[in-house]
């Protein structure tokens, strides 16, 4: 009996042992929902957007505060600047809940890589989150803004990337993981999405930007930004955007516009799309072959255009193959004279298929992309006319 | 009708004096005269020269039959006797005269006040040391009715009472087999309760029975109760907090637990039945889960058993991630409730606590006072812990709902005694949740189910068919199997005759016999 109760004791004292020590109610957190890092004079800006909660329950009324609450400070580090903060902000910060990072666009320019260290190390940073890069603002400017719908800016610009991406094809979300792999890998550059507010940045952080049906400002995103050597050397247009979510096989749908073959335009909803990229050494020299699947829907007749006929589907599919084709052509030989960086990943794919012969052309991979012949090849299938036959347009006009 | 002769093992001093007036002295001494002790003088016979005593307790005896087939009986028959010698006059009375069912010849004062206690009458005539009681049980008694804690949409509506004859009787109406067997004691120094034991002698395991059995003999007290006190005496673990006997009111689960060649233990003046070895299933199965579709049981139980996790968890959980893990909610749900908790000024723990100490209260006060306050109690419950308490900013909403949740589920429980051991096991969970998160209720949990694995009850593991695992007897555990798939008894508790039927054929056979 007695060593039945010492036992016990002893259970009871192990517990003790370690305490409360990782304790934290709720109510004594400050949600991060967002984080921006901003380059100031050598020194690190960092913005630290905080939810108060009681503004974003439905159930109270809103007492007409901001749903979140921004915080700055700086310091020669980025971990400096955060434990700074606490000096400022009323509770501790907790970043297990953030849902996305802003990186500046002067810092962007400077480059990124020391920066996500810290984001990367620290056990309390989860790595789920995405990374967006400012465009000609501030982190700190961006994340200002409030917007309307979502009460939480940030979800508003992971709830935009994301959908953007799978309707659209412009933006590409980067978790923070992936965004450090790619940059360790070397041979592909790093593309982050951009973006950028529209409108007075100083009009964006007062509640009347949220009170209007028409908010004054608004945070957009404006294509992909591109990398090389962790600092930001341009911006990709929605255009080049695109192709290179096709050359990435990033696209769920997106829109194409033709022109039609007596005049105005006509719309297709791609809806599925395959990107096989294979890549070949011929004499030593590197080769690639994009070809890439697409089926589509007609979206939206402008024009006069027989849809019931088979070969009007036939002139769709082939423009639409030209369309893509020539687009992508464009942004690969763009990107091979502006920016010189590989971007598409073309080089881990001839690393994939001749690890022998990469080694050779590893070094002056860069040098060599310039000049990569590639050959894309592009397979369009309509399958659909949506929900009518022939437009209201040809009626009209056929009258 | 058999007439046998109780055999007379008492001393001397206790034997029946042969004057008449001596002995009744002597019964009014022992019983401090008490008032209902009734002592009816007659004198018959042919020049009225036979004195007899007719002795009995009021209240406990059928007074129709005491008139009828005792003193009727003896003030008119023995007219026609001219027996003079009492030896020759009690055999006439006991063979030939009293119309009651049981007549036994007693010799001496103590099974005469047992058998006067009991309900029975004594008759002694003058000059004789032999005196005849008769069996003339009447108390009055609770009818069978609906049972009140276990009611089941589809099944019998019967339910034990307080007498023992009745409820062994329920069971005998049940299992019509010459197999059910009934051993019964007397157990307590004062209270001299009946105690039944009833088995299935071809199917119950004999070692459990001997077992059972030498449990009984070994209780020492002044007074039985209730069931209660014997679950309290044979139980195997004293300081387990989890219930090793199951009890149930209704004949058919107790019928239904002797077929599988449990043990039953009916004690007077309680309607709960005892049955051994109970096995943790036990307490997780309701009658009805035999009696509906298997597949509909099934679910049912997989639910029951995730409610009574539930019941078991849900607060130690919200605690443990609230106030250490608050990484594991999707960030919508975590800012809801952290709104929820603005402005709360007490820790997560103190307001669940609270909260469930508030509900505990509630209930035992909703099950303690007089139904006619029930409304109002159940009033001021809902509107202070509800509402009031939210209101005021003592406690979050989610806390009320996550209490609200917890004792729904704990209602969940079909046997009411594992449904208080949740609930007590409730709160040590949600102080260990409080000071080691999910690790300290992993670890609590860890030694529940360690505890759980260790207990026997009358050699039988506890957890089995689960630990150790019985795959023959998973088709009646977490989820039911048909019928005609149920061929078999349970393995560790009929190690005897496990052979429940064959095929399909035989299932109806005894399916038949069974209705």
């Amino acid at each position: 009996m007695s060593k039945f109760k010492a036992i016990c004791l002893l259970m009871i004292l192990t517990l003790l042992l370690s305490g409360c020590w990782s304790k934290r109610e709720l109510n004594e957190l400050a949600i991060v929902a967002a984080l921006g890092i901003d380059k100031v004079d050598d020194e690190f800006k960092i913005t630290v957007q905080v939810v108060v909660p009681g503004e974003i329950s439905s159930k109270q009324p809103s007492s007409g505060r901001s749903p979140v609450i921004t915080y700055h400070s700086t310091g020669a580090t980025v971990f400096e600047a955060i434990r700074k903060m606490t000096t400022v902000t009323a509770r501790k910060l907790y970043f297990s809940h953030l849902q996305i990072v802003v990186l500046g666009d002067e810092l962007a320019k400077e480059g990124i890589n020391e920066t996500l260290d810290l984001i990367s190390r620290d056990h309390e940073f989860r790595n789920d989150f995405e990374v967006i890069v400012a465009n000609v603002a501030t982190a700190d400017e961006v994340l200002n803004v409030l917007t309307p719908i979502e009460k939480v800016p940030a979800n508003k610009l992971l709830n935009s990337l994301k959908t953007s991406e799978k309707t659209w094809g412009t933006t590409e979300s980067i978790k923070i993981d992936e965004l450090i792999n790619t940059i360790n890998n070397k041979t592909t550059s790093v593309v982050i999405s951009a973006i950028e507010i529209q409108g007075n940045k100083n009009v964006g952080m007062e509640q009347t930007n949220v009170k209007r049906s028409k908010s004054p400002v608004l945070l957009k995103y404006t294509g992909l930004a591109v990398f090389k050597k962790g600092k930001l050397i341009g911006l990709l247009t929605e255009d080049e955007s695109r192709s290179l979510s096709f050359l990435r096989d990033k696209i769920q749908s997106t829109i194409e516009i033709l022109a039609c073959p007596k005049g105005d335009t006509l719309a297709t909803e791609i809806t599925h799309s395959k990107t096989k990229i294979k890549g070949k050494f011929e004499n030593g020299a590197p080769k690639i072959n994009v070809s890439i699947d697409v089926n589509q829907n007609v979206g939206e007749v402008l024009c006069k255009i027989d849809l019931t006929k088979e070969k009007s589907i036939h002139f769709i599919n082939k423009k639409t193959e030209e369309l893509i084709k020539k687009r992508i052509e464009e942004t690969i030989r763009s990107v091979q004279q502006n920016y010189r960086v590989d971007i598409f990943g073309f080089g881990e794919e001839l690393h994939r298929t001749n690890p022998k012969e990469w080694k050779k052309i590893k070094k002056d991979w860069l040098t060599i992309f310039q000049e990569l012949p590639v050959k894309v090849e592009v397979h369009v299938n309509t399958q659909g006319v949506g929900t009518m036959e022939n437009s209201l347009v040809s009626k009209s006009k056929g009258e | 009708m058999s007439i046998s002769k109780i055999t007379d093992t008492s001393q001397n001093n206790d034997q029946l004096y042969s004057s008449l007036s001596q002995n009744l002295k002597m019964i009014k001494n022992t019983l401090g005269n008490s008032d209902d002790l009734i002592i009816r003088e007659i004198t018959i016979g042919k020049a009225e020269k036979y004195a007899f005593a007719i002795i009995y307790v009021d209240g406990l005896t059928d007074k129709i039959s005491i008139s009828d087939s005792v003193i009727d009986k003896l003030m008119l028959d023995i007219e026609a006797s001219d027996e003079t010698e009492t030896d020759k006059i009690i055999r006439y009375l006991r063979d030939s005269c009293l119309t009651v069912g049981d007549v036994n010849d007693i010799f001496n004062f103590s099974t005469l006040y047992n058998s006067i206690l009991n309900g029975d009458t004594v008759i002694l005539l003058d000059e004789s040391s032999t005196g005849i009681v008769t069996s003339t049980k009447g108390a009055k008694d609770r009818a069978v009715m609906e049972p009140s804690t276990e009611s089941v949409i589809r099944g019998p509506r019967e339910s034990f009472t307080e007498t023992l004859r009745t409820n062994t009787a329920l069971i005998r109406r049940k299992i019509k087999s010459p197999n059910l067997w009934i051993k019964s004691r007397i157990i307590g120094e004062v209270t001299k309760t009946d105690v039944a034991v009833m088995y299935l002698n071809d199917i119950a395991n004999d070692k459990i029975v001997a077992e059972v059995l030498a449990r009984l003999d070994r209780i020492n007290i002044d007074g039985i109760l209730e069931s209660g006190y014997i679950e309290d005496f044979i139980q195997d673990s004293k300081y387990s907090i989890f219930p090793t006997v199951y009890n149930s009111e209704r004949p058919d689960v107790i019928a239904g637990e002797i077929l599988d060649g449990k043990i039953a233990i009916l004690v007077d003046g309680s309607p709960f039945v005892l049955i051994v070895p109970a096995l943790f299933t036990s307490f997780l199965q309701s009658a009805e889960d035999y009696y509906q579709h298997w597949m509909i049981s099934t679910l049912v139980r997989l639910l029951r058993f995730f409610g009574i996790s539930l019941a078991l968890v849900a607060p130690s959980l919200y605690v443990a991630i609230t106030t250490f893990h608050q990484e594991m909610l999707p960030t919508a749900m975590l800012i809801s409730v952290a709104s929820q908790r603005e402005g709360v000024p007490f820790p997560a723990i103190v307001e669940a606590l609270i909260m469930e100490v508030a509900f505990e209260v509630l209930r035992e006060a909703g099950l303690r006072m007089p139904r006619t306050i029930g409304p109002a109690v159940s009033i001021v419950g809902t509107l202070v812990i509800g509402q009031a308490a939210v209101e005021a900013g003592i406690v979050s909403a989610v806390m009320v709902i996550i209490v609200a949740l917890t004792a729904i589920c704990s209602f969940l429980f079909p046997a009411y005694s594992l449904s208080n051991t949740v609930r007590a096991l409730r709160f040590p969970l949600m102080i260990l949740a409080s000071i080691l998160g999910l690790f300290g209720l992993m670890f609590g949990l860890m030694i529940i189910v360690l505890h759980l694995c260790s207990i026997r009850t009358f050699g039988v593991p506890y957890l089995s068919p689960f630990g150790p695992l019985i795959l023959k007897d998973q088709k009646d555990a977490l989820v039911l199997f048909p019928r005609r798939a149920l061929l078999t008894r349970p393995r560790l508790i009929s190690q005897k005759n496990t052979v429940r039927g064959h095929k399909y054929f035989d299932t109806k056979k005894r399916n038949q016999s069974n209705v």
